[in-house]
Parts: C-alpha cells; structure tokens; sequence
C-alpha cells in the first residue's frame, strides 16, 4: 500500500486556498526564477518563497530531513559549478581576478588551481538563491497538500481522469519507494552488508549496489502490479469518473492566482525588457 | 431456481507455463450459498479466482477453456464496469487492494469510477462503514489503519458496489488470531444477510468458524473434493491440512506411519546463559510516542521462543533494536558481552541472524547459491567456509537441487526458504524470523519448522537459540519452549506455553484466541505433563479413556 508525506493542517490561513490555486503560485516561484541572473532579484524571489513557506506555518525541524538533503545537493551543484567556473560562461564574458588560489603540488605537471572572481562569486551566489527558491517551493508542496486530493487536484488542472489518478499514484509512490528501501536496507545490513564499505571502481561500485537496487526496484514492480488489479477490479477506467471531492475557485482564490500570473508573466516581461540580467558590483 | 455461478470444465494454462493451473474444473454455486475453497499452494486457487473475477483473461494472458456463467450469462462478454458489480474481490493483503490514501475515498473508490453522484456516493459509503462497524474510521489515513481495520476497509470497498458474489482470497493471511476471528464472525454475518460467498483459505480449521455450506478442495489444479465440511474432514489427508484437534485425533491411527518422529524440544532453562538482554528498553520513531517500553528480559541459549501479539504491537521493533538496527531511546540491548551501540550490525549478525518477513525485500542475486553467499561473504568468511555452509544451508532447506535458480523463480515458500538459508550460513548463534511460515500450506510450514527445530535442538545444535515472531498459537505450541507476548509496545507475559496460554488476561489483551490443539493441551495437561504438538498429544491420548475437563 502506498503511504503518503507527512501532511497535516496546521491552521494557516492559506488552507483556506484552493489547493490548485496554491500549487500553481509554487509553480509560478520556481519558474520565474528562471527569468533573472541578478543576484539581488533572486534573493527577492526567495525572500518570497521563505515568507510563502513561513505562512504556511511549516517549521525547520519536521522539514529539516528535506533541507538536509536538497541543501547539501544544491551546494555540491554550487561548489562544482565555482570551482570549475564553467557554469557562468554565457551570462558573462570578463572576470575580475580577487585571488589565485593554488595548491603545492604538481601532479603530472598540472598544479591544481583556481581563479576566485567577481562574477564566479556572484554567479555562485545567483545560482544558490535560484535553487533556493525552487526547494522551498518544492519541499512546501508534500506537507501542504492533502494527499486526498493529488488526483483532483490534477484534475481540475485539466489533466484526464487516468492521468490525474497515475499523478496522484506516482506522488505518493516516492515515499513509499523510500519506505521499502529502508526495510530492504535494514534486512541486508542484518546479512552483514555495510553500505559505507564499498569499494572498488565505479562499475564495481555500482554493483555492489545491487543488494539494495534489485529488491527496491522488483518489490515496486510487483506492487505496481497489484495496485493495478486492485484497481481493475473496482472498475477504474471504465468510462467517465466521478471526483469525491469537488474544488471550486472562490474570490480569493482568483486573487491568488492572480497574483501567481503577475509574477510569472511580470517577470518574463522584465526579462525580456533586459531587466535582471547577471549583476556585479 | 438457476445457480448464480456454474463454472464447466474450466482450464487455464499461464501464456509462460508448460502445464495448466486448473484443469477440468466443474462446480456451481446457488444464490446465498458460502463455500469454502481449500487447498495446499500451488494448487490452483488463486487462478480460479481470477477467473471468477476476470482478471483472467483480461489481465492475465494464457490459455483458457470451458465455461463460465454467472446468472447464465458468460460474464467474458461484459465489460469490467459490469463484472465488477456482480463478482467483488477481497484480496489476499488489504495493503494491496487500498489504493486512495484515506478510508472514504478509498471505499468511494469503485463507485467514483461507475461515475456515480457524489451525493449518491457518500450516502453509500456511510450505508457500508456503518454495517461493517467502521464508521469511525471515516476520515483516516489508511496507512495508519492496524491489520483488521484495514482489511474491514478493503471489504468496505468491495461492498459498496454490492457485488452479487463475493470473492474473499485468503482472508485471514495477515490477521492477529483475534481480528481473524471478527474477520470470520463478519464474513458469516454477510452470509447470513444474503450475500453469496466464495471464501479461499488454506486455515482450515479457521475458515470452517465461517460456517461455510460446502468446502471444494482443489489439489494440482483439480477439484478433488466437493461436498459438505463433515464429510470433507473425514476425507481430507491431515498432515496436509490444519483440522480441528478432535479430528486429528479421530484419524491419527491412519496416518501415524507416515509421521516422520520430530525432534524433541526440551523445556527453555531460566538459569541458562543470556545471549541477548534487553535491559529497560524504550524505543520510539523520530518525535512519536514510545512504540516498546520498558522492555526488561532475556534470550537465552537452549530458547525457542515465539513471539506474539496483535499487529503492531512492536514485535519487529523489539528484533530490530536486537539487532542493532534500531538503537533505544533509553535503556540498553545487550548482545554478547557489548550494548548494540558499541557493536555495528555486521558485528551483531555473528550472533543474531535474523529473517525478516518479507522475501521480496531481500532477494537480489542471480542464482540461489549466491544468494545464500552473500551473508557468508560480508562476513569475512574463507571461500572454504562459504562453500561449506552454503551446501549446509541449503540442504536444510531442501533446495540444494535448485543452487542454480533464479530465487525470483520459485515459489513463495521456496523463496521463504532460501531467505532462512541465507541466515542459516552466517552461522550466526541465534536465529531470528519474522512470521517464517506466512503465506505457507500448512504441510510446507510444519516441515520447515522441524527443519528448523532440527538445526537448534538435533544432534548438531547449530543454533543456540530460536526466536520467531507469529500470529499461529499453534505453532508456538508445538515449536516453543518459551512464549513472550507483546501488547501495544509492553511485554506483557513471559513464560512457559502452558503458564502463558492459560492466563486468560494475557489471551485477552495479547488478541489471543484459543484453539482446539490448547484446547485439548489445557484439558490433559496434568497427564502429558506440559503441552504438545498436535501428533505427541495424539499419540499420548490415543487407547487412553478421555479426560474429564480440569
């Protein structure tokens, strides 16, 4: 059976929103973000987000396993992307020097180096408020949305009945994926398999990755399966179907997806006016 | 009046199997009618009923011949929207058949998808809930609901869209012995009300509480028995099928020869070592409340120890903090002469080796014989050892001859198998299953558990200890020396079979009910001196004139 995140209310006034009015101003943050390189403008958009997460009455500590993660991706994704100073090439063409900073050793001729800039700085500081503002979109979605209305919720966003009932399904699948890796985690490290003692090359590695990957993967087919004849057999798909619960818009709602166009279509708009583009001091 | 269900010379052959899963099958029902179907694994049933429900041929590809009719109609020719309201499925694990993330959705599932009025839809939900005396469960999350709860939801669902025919698949498979038996009293209920009823169950002895008006027993793919319950106790081989104890006694002379003697278990010794000590133990998860408090006991060496208790009650909770994988909140585990925050588990699997329930959760190698490796080779053990406690292991469990397989083509029970025998060729000192023999016949369970009775108490004693959790009074009565019995995170008795078992409040509280095998124990207990399998108390009564009740 499919378990669900860890959703519950929590009394904010925004759960008075209609719940696709609320995930399309999550959208509408995480795409204008793709607008701007201009740091300034970036912090704004996750200034707004972190405010949109505050209202939503989400704390640090239930959602910290989410940040822990997503933040330490992002920040490898950050480091790579500084100390490489490839990721920044197309949006500036100069670099101011600060510093070389190189080690003491040569390895094949070659010392390992790099060049701290303005603009890497900058563009590492851009880059990090981008992805900030799409995981805290991101991460507000599982806790802030019902998990009884995935599907309508979908639904009333236009997709087909089976589509919006396999959304709904596939969200609720990436907890449950990570539930039976734990429990598949748990019985190999009862036969002594240490995770933190792989070794070898990357093939080698991979392999040795089998004992988790191969029952996690087959278990979720087979589940797969029977979610399929379990719902077979209570005739889905059959024809036209009815959604339990009914969303309807009201006034409010309208003003926030008002609010979430303005944003997105604003922001395309500036852009393409040539504002927010990769900012140094 | 016409059967509501005639099922002719059925056969059906899977598209990837050489031989046919039921062959020749012939039997009808009458509208009102309960029948139980039985049989060992293997045999059939569940191809039958898929059959019945049209997952065959719509989901199932394969061969099919012969006929079916339900109301004198071949149901091949409706579309799913409509089988579906004359033949309900109850599958084999709720968890399978829940698919909406809270009850009311979830029992509005079918309906919503006959595109019903929503108004129309809620009344019958609550219509449903309220006969089946879940109502409060309403709005709940069903991943929070325990294993009764979430079967009567299942059924819930099936109900709704007031199938003519009620399809139940091994019912019981997952319950506490107490939520089997409200399982059994509501399935005779919906009898009662008119509701025809296929029950499949391979418990026997349990389903029979259903009082069902006829049993068939299919045996490789073919009827061989249809006829009324009386009869089919009379015919029915016992050591393959669980009967009642008055029964088994009854024909215990017939069968007898054919008893291979089991291996004796002697009494658990209190003042023997410890190998495990749980020492005020308290655990929860993340921020939640305690799920095990206060835990204080031993295992010791010369142990078999059943666990018990209802569903999630913390019986899993407790091996895993054993075993180091989960680390208490206060208190300690011992393992050996180290708490199990100084050793990891790799270290801990020297001692505890441990088989959790499930075999899909652990098979991954391409061959049994690496499967069975894989513990032994994270071990650190020679290439000599691994090749030695491999064939070791495997011929305890009888699959030495299936080294070669893929584990994902056997059976359930042989998969069931190879995940003891991978434990097996740790080597570890204490072996540890979670419910061994779920999803077994009951000729297949008993086997294994003397095989396995075998390996800690024959001549060889590998093991020093046995400990198994299940929801099978009888098994732990004819396989333990020592029972614990978990209730809502507290160990609540720990004891003999024959102090536990007759202490009514640990029964109640423990979601115990006593079967016809305690039953008799209880009554001749002062004769056999302590309680026994099925086959020594049978053996010690039979010429013997019978015991007045204590």
């Amino acid at each position: 059976m499919l378990v669900t995140w860890p959703y519950r209310r929590r009394g904010s006034f925004l759960e008075a929103f209609d719940p696709r009015a609320r995930l399309l101003f999550a959208l509408s943050l995480m795409l204008s973000t793709l607008f701007f390189w201009d740091a300034r403008v970036l912090a704004g958009l996750w200034a707004l987000a972190l405010l949109y997460f505050r209202l939503n009455r989400l704390t640090w500590r239930e959602t910290r396993r989410a940040w822990l993660f997503t933040g330490f991706v992002a920040l490898v994704f950050v480091t790579i992307t500084f100390l490489t100073g490839r990721g920044g090439f197309e949006v500036y063409r100069t670099e101011r020097l600060l510093a070389r900073l190189s080690l003491p050793l040569t390895v094949f001729g070659w010392t390992p180096a790099v060049n701290i800039t303005v603009e890497r700085m900058f563009f590492a500081v851009s880059q990090m408020c981008r992805m900030g503002t799409v995981i805290t979109a991101a991460i507000l979605i599982p806790y802030t949305l019902d998990p009884t209305q995935y599907g309508v919720v979908f639904r009333g966003l236009g997709l087909p009945d089976k589509i919006a009932y396999a959304m709904d399904l596939a969200f609720r699948f990436i907890p449950t994926l990570g539930r039976d890796a734990m429990q598949t985690m748990d019985a190999q490290r009862a036969r002594g398999y240490e995770l933190e003692n792989i070794r070898g090359g990357p093939l080698a590695q991979i392999r040795r990755l089998a004992p988790l990957v191969v029952p996690v993967t087959l278990h979720a087919l087979m589940a797969a399966e029977d979610i399929i004849d379990a719902m077979d057999l209570r005739a889905f798909g059959v024809g036209r179907r009815t959604w339990l619960t009914e969303l309807r818009f009201r006034r409010h709602d309208f003003l926030l997806l008002g609010l979430s166009a303005a944003l997105f279509f604003g922001s395309m708009a500036a852009a393409a006016m040539g504002f927010g583009r990769f900012w140094t001091p | 009046m016409a059967p509501i269900l005639e099922v002719h010379d059925l056969t059906f052959r899977y598209a990837a199997r050489p031989r046919p899963a039921v062959q020749g099958i012939t039997f009808s029902v009458e509208e009102g009618e309960m029948l139980l179907i039985a049989g060992p694994s293997g045999c059939g049933k569940s191809t039958l009923l898929r059959a019945l429900n049209g997952l065959i041929p719509r989901s199932y590809r394969g061969e099919l011949q012969g006929a079916i009719r339900i109301g004198g109609v071949d149901p091949r020719t409706w579309p799913l929207a409509r089988l579906s309201q004359q033949v309900g499925t109850l599958l084999q694990d709720p968890e399978r058949q829940i698919v909406a993330a809270d009850v009311l959705h979830d029992v509005a599932f079918g309906l919503e998808n006959l595109g019903w009025p929503r108004a129309r839809i809620l009344e019958r939900v609550d219509e449903v809930l309220h006969a089946l005396g879940i109502a409060h469960l309403r709005d709940r999350p069903t991943f929070q609901l325990s294993g009764g709860e979430k079967q009567r939801v299942a059924l819930a669902g099936v109900l709704a869209m007031a199938p003519r025919i009620l399809l139940l698949d091994e019912p019981l498979a997952s319950l506490d012995p107490q939520s089997a038996q409200d399982a059994l009293a509501l399935f005779r209920q919906l009898h009662q009300e008119g509701h025809t009823v296929l029950l499949v169950e391979h418990r026997v002895e349990d389903a029979m509480k259903a009082r069902p008006n006829r049993v068939l027993y299919l045996e490789e793919g073919r009827l061989a028995f249809d006829g009324d319950p009386e009869a089919f106790f009379e015919r029915v081989d016992p050591t393959a099928v669980k009967v009642p104890f008055p029964v088994w006694l009854r024909r215990w002379p017939a069968v007898r020869e054919r008893g291979k003697p089991a291996v004796e278990i002697p009494p658990a010794d209190p003042t023997a070592p410890s190998l495990v000590v749980f020492e005020n133990v308290s655990f929860g998860y993340g921020d939640g409340p305690d799920v095990v408090r206060e835990v204080h006991a031993e295992i010791r060496r010369g142990d078999s120890l059943a666990i018990l208790g209802p569903n999630g009650a913390g019986k899993t909770t407790l091996l895993k903090l054993a075993m180091g994988l989960l680390k208490p909140r206060r208190g300690r585990v011992w393992v050996g002469r180290k708490t199990t925050r100084e050793q990891t588990v790799a270290e801990i699997a020297h001692i505890i080796g441990y088989v959790f329930q499930s075999p899909s959760q652990m098979l991954f190698a391409p061959t049994v014989w690496d499967e069975v490796a894989f513990g032994p080779r994270n071990l650190g053990q020679s290439p000599e050892q691994i090749e030695t406690h491999v064939r070791w292991a495997l011929e305890l469990v009888g699959l030495l001859d299936q080294a070669r397989s893929s584990p994902w083509a056997l059976s359930f029970g042989q998969q069931k198998r190879v995940t003891i025998a991978s434990v097996l060729s740790m080597r570890s000192r204490i072996l540890v299953m979670d419910e061994p023999t779920a999803g077994q016949d009951y000729r297949a369970y008993m086997q294994l558990m003397d095989a396995i009775a075998e390996i800690a108490f024959g001549p060889t004693r590998a093991v020093d200890a046995l400990v198994f959790i299940t929801h099978d009074l009888d098994l732990a009565l004819s396989f333990a020396n020592r029972v614990w019995v978990v209730a809502d995170g507290r160990l609540i008795a720990d004891g003999p079979p024959e102090i536990v078992f007759s202490d009514p409040e640990v029964m109640r509280r423990g979601r115990l009910v006593p079967t016809s095998l305690l039953e008799a124990n209880r009554q001749h207990w002062t004769r056999t001196g302590r309680f026994q399998r099925a086959e020594r108390l049978a053996e010690l009564l039979q010429g013997t004139p019978p015991a007045h009740p204590a």
